[in-house]
Order: C-alpha cells, then structure tokens, then sequence
C-alpha cells in the first residue's frame, strides 16, 4: 500500500470515530439533562397543567409552587439545619483529616503505618453496619437527637477518603522545608500551622469541595439517628415532603428543585476542585 | 537518638481527634456488631448468644435471597455498565473525538452533585402513570393506556433502578478515567500515529493495557459502592412492591428499625461487609491472573 492510502484510510476511519463519538456524546448528554430540565420547567406549572400535557412549556411562571413547598414542606428550617451539618461537619473533617496526614506523612512514627491502613480499610464500610451500634451508643451517651450526634459520624466517614488526599499530598511536599523551620526552632504545631497548611492550600480546597458535596447529600445518618422534626436536613425533610399527603406535582417538583438548585450553583463554581477530589481516588501511582 | 517529647505530643495533638472519633463511631460499632450477629436480641431484653443462627436464617429467608439477587445485578450493572460507559465517555473527551468536549464532560459529571433522594423522587416522577416516560411511550406506542407494569414483576421491577444507577454513576468513572487517561504520555500515541496505528489499535493496543490497573481499581469501588446502595431504592420504592427492588441494606434497615431484631440486623449488615470483602478478593484474583497474562 502506499502512503497516500495509508493516508486516505486513516482519514476515513478518523472520520468514522468522530461521527460514532458525537452522536454517542449527544445522546448520553441529553439523556442526563432531558429529565433534568424537564423537573425545572415543570416546577412552575401547577399541577393541573403538568397533568394535562407533561411535555407543554408552562404558560406562565407559577412561582406560587415555590412558595407554597418552602412553606408547607418546613423547607426553610431544613435548608438551615442542612447549612450547619454540612459546614460543621465539612470544616471539622478537613481539620482533622489535614493534621492526620501531617502525622503519618512526616513523623516517620511505625503505628503511622497501622493507623493509616485502618483509615484505608474505611472506604470499605458502610454506614449501615454501623448504624445499630451507634443508635445504641448514641442513646446511651444521650446524643440521639442531637445535631452532635448526627456531625460526628458525618467526620467519622469522611475521614478515610480526606485522610488518603491528605496524606498523600503532604507525603509529596520536600522535606527540606520543615527542616529549614526546625532550625529555625519551630515546634512541629507551628510548622503545621505556619508551612504545611499554607502549602496543602490545593489539596485543603479539593477535600473541602468534596465534602461539602457528600455532607449535604448525607441522608441515612439524620434518617435513623434523629426523630425530630427541628433536625431534618433538606434530604430528609425532602423524602418525607414528597411521601407526605400532597398529590401536587408542582409542589413537588419545585421541593426539589429547591433541594437541587443550591448544589448546581455549587458545582458551577467548583466542578474543577470536584473532579480531582473524585479522580484523585483513582490515580495509580 | 530518642524522639523528643515535643514531636510525641504533637503527633497526638495532630493524629489523635482523627483516630478518637474514627474508632468511636467505625470500629468500635463494627466489632459490636460482629459480636451482636450471634445473638437474639431486641434492643432491651439481654442478649441471647445463638451462633451462627442468624446467618442460617438470612440464607434460608427467600426475601434476603431476592435482596442478594438484586444486590448482585447492582454490581454487575456497575462494573460491566458504568465502567465500559464511562471509559468510552472519557476516551472520546481524550481523543478530542467531539467538539465542546468541556461541555459535555461538565453535563455528565452533573449528576454527582444531587441527592440520591432527589434523583429517586425525580425519576419515580418519570416513570409514574403521568410521567415523562409513560407520555413518551404513548406516543412511540401509539398506545394511549400505555403504563409502565415493570414494577409489578418479581423479576424484573428492578430494571429501572438499575437504569437510574446508570444514569447517576456514569459520570464519576468518566472523570476517573479521563484523569487516568491523561496521564499517559502523548508521545506514546503520536508516535502509533506516525508509524500508521489505526484508531482501534491505538485505542486497542496502547491505550486499554495501561488502564487495567485503573479498572481494577474501579471495579473496587463499583463492587464497595453497589452493596452499600440504600438512599436511592429507599426513596424510590422502599424495596416494595412485595420486596420485588429490595437490598440487603434496606432488608437490614427494616429487620432492625421496623422489627427491633437488633441481633439479626447486626448479623445482616456484617454479611455486606463479608460479601465486599468476597468481591473484592475475587476481583483481585480475576486481575492478578490478567496482569500475569498481559502486562
């Protein structure tokens, strides 16, 4: 064969994969926004009109659906307690999770080595084989129904996956900078504080985005471990709305349009940070 | 030389909080439940020791049984669906295969961000008698009773769960992927290129050997993430109707929070971390023998 077609074969099959690849593309895409978009127009028809034609644009913006669902659905209350898990739960992680890493990447302590495997081996459990034993270690200790006792296991699970990002990243920090800070007398507190925190600033803005996403999505631990009312999250509050006595689409949807929106604007402004926090799980060194 | 008390304290101070509530809430409660897994025991009265009764009796009840099954499609949908899905997402986007790639890559990590909950309420809305779906299907069938009567069969009302996993996971092994795939040094593929490689061999030959690490990987988390599946199928259907989409977490849930059968429960959430670890060590040895054969 010669080279021109070589060159004429490449061409076409080049072409070939790129008309396979688009439509492949256009179809997944649209396959994940269709239902998407369809919840939001839909949220502000009333309910009859999304009964009588599901597929219509609506005629006017019924924002009444909204107002009504924040109302009756005590949405405002659980967007609230969902903000104080989440941020609580976020901030008190990464703390951890970056002061942890700190210990087992730098101090060349042998239990590091255990402890760290136990953090690993975490990935791997699931809330629910702890729930029983916390719902009666919490009731014990009298902080069922609590928003503590709904905070720790948020820190306690996100642990494992923070610790890895953590400890991995300072492990790749040269040691010769704390060196320089020791003979410069800092305690290790301090060079924590004052050089690795600064420095893990990329990793610290990965682990908190991450968490921040997995708290406010967090369902199963408010679920079992709370029976009041005051201290639903949104996910909760939400389930209980949407299995409640209303038959009203429209209330429905803008409910969780309501729970939706605050995460889109999130993943708007942070996608990036979110997909390292994801990928990094999966990188082989 | 000693280690000074200085650098003792501080890795207390710094490694300690992590470890105190990690074993607090995940170690001690996993050891409980390992040992409250052989007993009877309602939460009050005091624990009855019955050995291996528990699991006797998960194994024999033809609910768990069905929970199993579904459990297990749920895995095989994961690794054999959103794996293969979402490196074909990732080698388009690598290959710059389409244009915008930045948009479509953004749209289909998008689900990543909403509740599980949300998604469940979302697409029950779809499939309901007046959803999005069933209006599609009267048209395309020009059937205008047209009902979804999935859910009503035992073996197949899980299909459209499986359906909104696909839908909602994709998305994570695309980007795990592509992060993957980026790694691989350019030269490697340009030089294929010169020396005539079509794309299937490039994607064939080059590209595939140096993912099955990451594959295995995945799998992992495919395996680790199926059987905790609770959230979504606890908002779609509860794991009715008549236990037809029930998990073994769900089944666990109910046995223990609606039934007060602690002991048992404990023993049916010790079986999802057994039956990870199972997976998980088959998977191993599945990848041990592909890389013996391969790499």
């Amino acid at each position: 064969m010669s080279d021109l077609t070589v060159g004429a074969a490449r061409n076409r099959d080049v072409i070939a994969w790129k008309l396979f690849a688009t439509v492949f593309m256009v179809f997944f895409t649209f396959l994940t926004l269709a239902p998407l978009i369809w919840l939001f127009y839909s949220s502000l028809k009333p309910h009859p009109e999304i009964v009588r034609n599901v597929f219509a644009l609506p005629k006017e913006f019924h924002i009444r659906n909204f107002t009504r669902a924040w109302e009756i659905g005590s949405l405002g209350l659980y967007t609230i307690n969902s903000v104080i898990y989440t941020a609580t739960a976020t901030l008190i992680t990464v703390f951890l999770a970056l002061g942890a890493g700190y210990g087992f990447a730098k101090f060349g302590f042998r239990i590091s080595h255990y402890l760290y495997t136990f953090f690993i081996l975490g990935l791997l459990v699931t809330a629910h084989s702890v729930l029983v034993p916390l719902f009666i270690l919490e009731t014990r200790l009298g902080i069922d129904d609590t928003r503590l006792g709904v905070i720790l296991p948020y820190v306690a699970f996100g642990l494992p996956f923070l610790i890895y990002l953590s400890t991995t990243y300072i492990r790749g920090i040269p040691d010769s900078l704390e060196e320089v800070a020791r003979i410069d007398g800092a305690s290790y507190l301090k060079i924590f504080w004052h050089v690795i925190r600064p420095i893990s600033a990329p990793a610290v803005a990965t682990m908190t985005i991450f968490s921040f996403v997995n708290n406010w999505n967090e369902f199963v631990f408010v679920f079992v471990l709370t029976s009041k009312q005051e201290l639903r999250s949104l996910p909760v509050g939400v389930n209980a709305f949407a299995g409640g006595m209303s038959r009203d689409y429209g209330l429905l949807f803008a409910a969780l349009v309501i729970a939706t929106v605050p995460m889109i604007l999130f993943y708007m402004f942070f996608h990036e940070q979110l997909k390292k926090g994801f990928a990094a799980g999966a990188i082989k060194e | 030389m000693t280690i000074s008390r200085e650098k003792k304290v501080a890795y207390g101070v710094l490694v300690g909080p992590a470890v105190l509530i990690y074993a607090a809430v995940i170690i001690f409660p996993i050891l409980f439940s390992l040992a409250a897994g052989f007993t009877q025991w309602n939460g009050l009265s005091t624990p009855q020791f019955v050995g291996l009764d528990n699991y006797v009796r998960m194994f024999t009840d033809p609910v768990f049984r069905l929970g199993l099954r579904n459990n297990l499609l749920i895995v095989a949908v994961s690794v054999f669906g959103q794996i293969p899905f979402g490196f074909a997402l990732a080698y388009i986007i690598y290959r710059r295969m389409v244009r915008g790639h930045a948009f479509f890559e953004t749209m289909i990590f998008l689900p990543i961000t909403i509740s599980a909950i949300v998604v469940a309420k979302l697409w029950n809305q779809i499939f309901s008698p007046r959803g999005l779906f069933t209006e599609l299907m009267r048209i395309i069938t020009e059937n205008d009773r047209f009902v979804l009567t999935i859910f009503e069969s035992r073996t197949f009302a899980i299909v459209p769960i499986l359906f909104v996993i696909l839908w909602m996971y994709t998305g994570i092994y695309m980007i795990i992927f592509l992060a993957n795939l980026q790694r691989i040094d350019p030269g490697v593929i340009e030089a294929a290129i010169i020396d005539g490689a079509r794309e299937h061999q490039i994607l064939l030959r080059v590209v595939l050997p140096q993912m099955v690490n990451v594959v295995f990987t995945t799998a992992v988390f495919a395996i680790a993430g199926s059987l905790k599946s609770f959230d979504l199928i606890f908002a779609m259907t509860g794991g009715g109707p008549a236990h037809y989409t029930e998990v073994i977490a769900i089944y666990m849930y109910l046995n223990t929070f609606k039934y007060y059968n602690y002991g048992f429960g404990s023993a049916i959430s010790m079986m999802i971390v057994f039956l990870s670890l199972g997976l998980i060590t088959a998977v191993q040895a599945v990848f041990r023998k592909l890389e013996a054969r391969y790499v």
